[in-house]
């Protein structure tokens, strides 16, 4: 079945196919006329190709059917030892029956990985080099152990430039009949901050509503799609109201699914555009990053959130 | 310890497990079941009768058990007429894929607050003249003088208070399967007592049961009717109002509730018992410290930790609140105990849609909540043709179907 999301829809099947991060892509290739690679380190923030990277360079590599000796693994949600020490393992050390020389395993979000997960992974990689290449995909490098990242080619995608996602997402309009202004075109680019994949989903739900893209459109996706509660949320508390300010937190985190170390996350973002003396800026880090310790603690979040909202309120 | 709640554990799977009423829902089955052959002469139901009796659960029995989509609308959710017209309108008009089945709930109608929820009955009466799925209509009152109109345009079934005949074999079955003895005159002076409101019933007899494996009649005596709910109060009374850590500490001597349980109830209901923002401030965050100590328990299992989370919850919020009340502030029922049976299964549903997403994608379980979720979640309000295309590639359109469905109304 042809896929919905316009993020799998247009992603490149082959390198040929990828028109930006044109010096990595080169490299790739040469890989693909040796028929050989090393170990590889792509990062990068989100939305700037490293996935499909390595998926069109197996598909390079292996041709059509490259997905029996390829695999990907997503660090964040497999990221324990035992991972590492299983179903790695097993895949890298098989050998592959098929005519490649190599078979190529993909940890995507590898700088989620404990440190623990990563040494036993070093080892791994060391061991099985002949059977098994790994791709280690991450935001950012220096969260990747040094003997890993010593042991892999890196390659750093950079923030797409705006030309180059104003031409993906003029094909991608073109292809599914859409009219866009240029006004809209221009605000889906700033909403995408050089991450394609942002741009594309921008430009999907926008589609939803009407096939003419406007200025409006998007800002009206953005406006509904992206939770802007957590601003809502501390006013609120700072203006003295803690219960309307828990109620939105529990909103948050249940209608929402917002995690209590994403809330933080944001909060922290937060403290720098609140209207408050710059002296409370400092205390609120503090207490905030006071509160993303108990979080990791195994301290509740609705429970250890309210009471910073409590702080919040009681200096109002 | 397992907080759900055994009104959400119990509740009927189907409308044959429903507990009395025979006729009635024998009614209600014969009215939804004539819609095969096309939109009756009354394309809605007004079912009405006391709290607990069951409107809501046999609703969705009946709506689970046809394999049917059920839309809820009840009344935490704002219902001016603009928003009934959007989402019941949607519903009521809109085919769903495969043609599959659909139910429309407007709950606790007589709930619709006149001002506030503007347009609401105009609206509720046009979706009644309009609607292509059967509508039921709940009410507690079916008298009230602003739901009239809404009255004559329906079907109305009553559902009664349930009796001794049709409780205690209800009751018999809930205890046996949580391994808890009662006799039977128990649960005859319970069943009068909560006057065959079940969601009360089992509420009352959850609470007892948390400590003893066998109920007697002194127990119900002595701690239901109101009894049982007046001693959590009586607890909590004594903690916002002591002033020293001694008498704070003793509230727990006294109490029968699960010290979890009791520090929901604390957590709820300090914002109201201590207006002071300073003093609530302190308050917190005695919570959040032993909050804190509950987690090394649970990870640790160092149960020796116990008494300084019970001792911050108690004394360290009696000790913050020094301003006393000025009024009487009744004491609320905590949002988590009510919520979390429906929060987990939320969180598991999700998980799944997003594993599903997330394979599709080429993402973590969490990038596919953060990345698609919100995208899902606007196509869906703005395109639903378009949301099940991509829902049914991704494979995951029952999860989102449940999830975005929800959204709708706030949780709880």
């Amino acid at each position: 079945m042809e896929a919905a999301l316009w993020t799998e829809k247009y992603r490149p099947k082959t390198l040929d196919q990828i028109v930006d991060q044109e010096e990595i892509v080169s490299r790739l290739k040469e890989f693909v006329t040796r028929g050989s690679m090393p170990h590889s380190l792509f990062a990068g923030p989100p939305g700037t190709g490293k996935t499909t990277a390595a998926l069109c360079l197996a598909h390079d590599l292996f041709g059509e059917r490259f997905q029996d000796v390829f695999m990907e693994l997503n660090a964040s949600d497999e990221r324990g030892i035992d991972v590492v020490r299983t179903t790695v393992k097993e895949f890298a050390r098989m050998a592959s029956l098929s005519q490649v020389p190599f078979k190529i395993l993909v940890l995507d979000e590898a700088d989620n990985m404990t440190n623990d997960a990563q040494a036993a992974l070093r080892r791994t990689m060391e061991k099985y080099t002949e059977t098994c290449r790994f791709i280690l995909c991450c935001n950012y490098s220096g969260r990747i152990i040094e003997p890993i990242q010593s042991r892999c080619a890196l390659f750093r995608f950079t923030p797409l430039p705006e030309s180059k996602i104003v031409e993906h997402l003029h094909n991608i309009a073109k292809q599914e009949g859409l009219k866009i202004t240029e006004s809209g075109l221009k605000s889906v680019v700033e909403v995408a901050e050089g991450d394609l994949r942002k741009g594309i989903n921008t430009l999907q739900a926008a589609a939803s509503m009407s096939k003419g893209i406007t200025e409006e459109a998007v800002y009206q996706v953005v406006g509904r799609a992206k939770p802007t509660d957590v601003h809502e949320m501390l006013t609120h508390a700072m203006k003295g109201d803690f219960i309307k300010a828990r109620e939105e937190l529990r909103q948050l985190l249940v209608k929402y699914g917002l995690s209590g170390s994403e809330i933080v996350r944001q909060i922290h973002s937060e403290i720098f555009r609140l209207p408050v003396p710059e002296k409370k800026r400092i205390s609120l880090i503090e207490a905030v990053g006071e509160i993303d310790y108990r979080l990791v603690q195994g301290g509740d979040e609705e429970i250890q959130l309210s009471a910073l909202l409590a702080k919040l309120a009681s200096d109002a | 310890m397992s907080l759900e709640p055994w009104t959400t554990k119990y509740r009927p799977r189907t409308s044959k497990d429903v507990a009395g009423n025979k006729p009635a829902i024998e009614k209600l089955r014969d009215w939804i079941d004539s819609w095969s052959k096309g939109r009756p002469t009354k394309a809605a139901v007004l079912l009405y009768g006391p709290a607990g009796v069951g409107k809501t659960s046999v609703t969705e029995a009946l709506a689970r058990e046809r394999g049917w989509d059920l839309v809820e609308i009840n009344a935490s959710d704002k219902r001016s007429g603009d928003i009934l017209a959007k989402v019941a309108g949607l519903a009521s008009t809109q085919s769903t894929l495969f043609s599959k089945g659909r139910l429309i709930l407007l709950d606790e109608v007589d709930g619709i607050n006149l001002r506030a929820d503007q347009g609401a009955v105009a609206t509720i009466l046009q979706i009644i003249k309009e609607t292509q799925y059967p509508l039921i209509l709940t009410a507690n009152d079916p008298w009230d003088p602003k739901t009239r109109p809404l009255r004559e345009a329906c079907l109305q079934i009553e559902l009664k208070r349930l009796g001794v005949r049709d409780g205690l074999p209800l009751l018999r079955n809930i205890l046996n399967q949580e391994g808890v003895k009662a006799n039977e005159d128990a649960l005859r002076l319970i069943l009068d007592r909560d006057r065959g409101d079940i969601r009360s019933i089992l509420n009352d007899i959850q609470l007892l049961s948390s400590r003893r494996r066998s109920l007697t009649i002194e127990d119900i005596d002595l701690l239901s009717g109101r009894d049982r709910t007046e001693s959590i109060f009586e607890v909590l009374r004594i903690i916002f109002n002591s002033r020293t850590t001694a008498s704070a500490r003793r509230a727990l001597s006294i109490s029968d509730v699960d010290q979890e349980m009791l520090f929901q109830w604390i957590f709820e209901n300090a914002p109201y018992q201590i207006p002071k923002p300073k003093e609530l401030e302190e308050a917190m965050s005695a919570l959040a410290e032993s909050d804190l100590y509950f987690g090394r328990i649970k990870k640790t299992q160092s149960w020796h930790l116990l008494s300084y989370a019970l001792d911050l919850m108690t004394a360290g919020v009696a000790i913050a609140k020094q301003t006393s009340l000025s009024g009487w502030v009744p004491m609320r029922f905590p949002q988590k105990i009510s919520s979390m049976s429906r929060t987990r299964s939320i969180r598991d549903i999700r998980k799944k849609a997003a594993a599903s997403i997330g394979v599709r994608s080429h993402v973590s379980v969490r990038r596919a909540q953060q990345l698609y979720f919100p995208l899902l979640r606007f196509i869906y309000e703005h395109n639903l043709d378009e949301y099940e295309r991509i829902a049914v590639s991704l494979d995951a359109k029952e999860e989102l179907d449940d999830l975005l469905s929800n959204e709708m109304r706030p949780p709880n």
